[in-house]
């Protein structure tokens, strides 16, 4: 802008600066007393950075607690939600954007699948819990793997649109006019063109399936169950250790952080239609 | 190398998969869509008129009417739960959006470090609920936790932030506004860079004030995208329930119960999946409306495929 002070500008920047620091302090908190023993925890003033860091915390979670059985239930049940997703949701998506059904279906088709991303998992729920307990999915990484996957369809559908439509036509015509049918050119021209678009997918779905908590909490008892469950559960109504709490929730956050920084560049159209919040 | 004869009967002879390519792609999603969800709320509705018990070899459930909708209009708690919710989306929508168009508006601006502050300010988005949870669970702690320290450095007495039923409410309130003004502020930064430029230079050139430009310019163009936002906000934040499950039960006492805690003590603490049911319906029922608006207004331009 024309004729800004210098003042003007380094307070921009402080504020700038400020939120961004505003909003990490929390995660630092947490990530700070995680590796607190118990007397440096309970110590007052509290000390702004771990004095004599220790992995008493984690290990008390991954040694005892097994946490890692925990984590092990979360990634396979965030794998089989994001291949299951991406797989039907990448195919959908490649026949809405290339075909036009008859009675504008396209649009309906989209139309239900997006409102029914909209819709609470609370609703469905029960029935599932239901029918689950009758063939025996309860408490099994399958099933909510497969409740997962059909959460998480209208993201993979959405986003694969996006990404399908950014690809030139002209170069598919070129293989259909060669004579191939369009299942090869799906296989050999789409999916590789978009293939950084489907592992942004993939790990949006994997994500968004590790964060899930009410359906796992319902679904899911002791075999099955997955890390954000495991540790709402470090919360009794009697003694919290407090210290395995901030580690189990770093140890929660981790996985996510990784993957999310890999995915960056689209994380901003998966989150139009909600993708990675509850 | 062979070359294929152009022949006007190959659609014909083409084998029917073929044909009908377009279908088959979109039938594993509709099969999903019919055993996950149509199926499911379908099942819904009918355990919504009936009293469902569970017993060790299945299910009974027997039709009860109008019942199980008689009683929900009927509990004080139900309309304290309905309460409770327009009361957490009104308040936490309207902080994410300000807080975040005012993020927005700042970081598109001539800052430093433009691109490394915006990556770090969007972690809180992607972090489980359940980690956001806990580390507010553990700075609200009355003994040790670092609010009530700071407030002690400057003479005020220890908050009780999650048992006093005054504040607990307001105390989670401020961590979903931690959480969801992150994701606010990138749709919106996405959306402002977005923004055409001639608007602007045609407003600085007739010397048009910063907050004029805003409100002729700025907030118009912005309107679509600032629309979506609210919706998704209103959308996500009317379920409402990990949170608050993770830091207080709902507590303290029913002063936390939200339409969805409400509606998970009763399918499963209270194992009543009928009147549940019925809960969820009518909760659905209001969903419906805005997610209707939600999903017609992102798909001004996504409807048909591109020619």
């Amino acid at each position: 802008m024309v004729g800004e002070s210098v003042v003007g500008r380094m307070l921009k920047q402080a504020v700038a600066v400020a939120a961004v620091v505003l909003v990490l302090l929390p995660i630092y908190w947490m990530v700070n007393m995680s590796f607190k023993g118990r007397a440096e925890f309970a110590a007052l003033p509290p000390t702004l950075l771990v004095q004599r860091p220790t992995l008493e915390n984690y290990r008390d979670l991954i040694v005892t607690q097994r946490f890692d059985r925990f984590g092990l239930n979360s990634l396979v049940v965030a794998l089989i939600a994001a291949s299951i997703a991406v797989t039907i949701g990448t195919l959908a998506a490649y026949g809405l954007s290339r075909f036009r059904l008859p009675r504008n279906l396209n649009y309906h088709l989209l139309f239900t699948i997006l409102t029914v991303r909209m819709f609470p998992p609370v609703v469905t729920v029960i029935p599932l819990f239901v029918y689950y307990r009758d063939l025996g999915l309860l408490d099994s990484q399958l099933g909510l793997g497969l409740v997962h996957s059909f959460s998480e369809i209208p993201l993979v559908v959405w986003m694969m649109i996006g990404f399908f439509r950014d690809i030139p036509r002209d170069m598919e015509e070129a293989a259909l006019v060669d004579g191939d049918h369009r299942l090869a050119v799906l296989r050999k021209i789409a999916i590789p063109l978009a293939a950084p678009g489907l592992a942004a997918t993939f790990i949006l779905v994997f994500i968004s399936s590790w964060n899930e908590f009410l359906l796992a909490l319902i679904l899911t008892e002791t075999r099955a169950q997955t890390l954000p469950i495991a540790v709402a559960a470090q919360i009794t109504q009697f003694d919290v250790k407090y210290g395995n709490l901030m580690a189990a929730g770093v140890l929660a956050t981790l996985p996510v952080l990784v993957l999310a920084m890999l995915a960056q560049r689209h994380l901003t159209r998966g989150l139009t239609v909600g993708g990675v919040t509850g | 190398m062979e070359v294929e004869v152009i022949d006007p009967r190959r659609a014909a002879r083409a084998p029917w998969w073929e044909r009908n390519l377009a279908w088959l792609l979109v039938t594993p999603t509709a099969v999903m869509f019919v055993l996950f969800g149509f199926i499911p709320s379908i099942t819904a509705v009918l355990y919504a008129f009936s009293r469902v018990r569970l017993t060790r070899d299945g299910i009974t459930r027997e039709l009860t009417g109008l019942q199980n909708f008689r009683r929900a209009f009927e509990e004080p708690l139900v309309a304290d739960a309905a309460w409770i919710t327009v009361k957490w989306v009104a308040a936490v929508t309207v902080a994410e959006v300000v807080l975040g168009f005012l993020l927005a508006l700042l970081l598109t601006q001539n800052i430093r470090w433009r691109g490394f502050l915006t990556t770090l300010l969007i972690v809180p988005i992607i972090m489980p609920p359940v980690s956001v949870a806990v580390a507010w669970f553990f700075m609200y702690e009355p003994n040790f936790g670092v609010f009530n320290y700071l407030l002690g450095l400057i003479g005020i007495d220890p908050v009780l932030w999650l048992s006093d039923v005054d504040i607990a409410l307001y105390a989670m309130m401020a961590v979903d506004i931690w959480q969801a003004t992150p994701f606010t502020f990138l749709l919106l930064y996405a959306g402002l860079l977005a923004l055409p430029h001639d608007p602007y230079e045609a407003a600085s050139i007739d010397g048009a004030s910063p907050w004029r430009i805003f409100r002729t310019v700025t907030l118009p163009l912005l309107g679509p995208v600032l629309m979506v936002v609210v919706l998704l906000r209103v959308i996500d934040a009317a379920r409402i329930f990990d949170k608050i499950y993770i830091m207080t039960r709902g507590g303290p006492g029913t002063s936390a119960y939200t339409v969805t805690m409400k509606i998970y003590i009763e399918g499963f603490r209270q194992l009543d999946f009928g009147y549940a049911s019925a809960l969820s319906f009518l909760f659905q029922i209001v969903l419906v409306v805005l997610a209707t608006l939600y999903v017609k207004r992102v798909l001004v331009d996504y409807s048909a495929p591109r020619d």
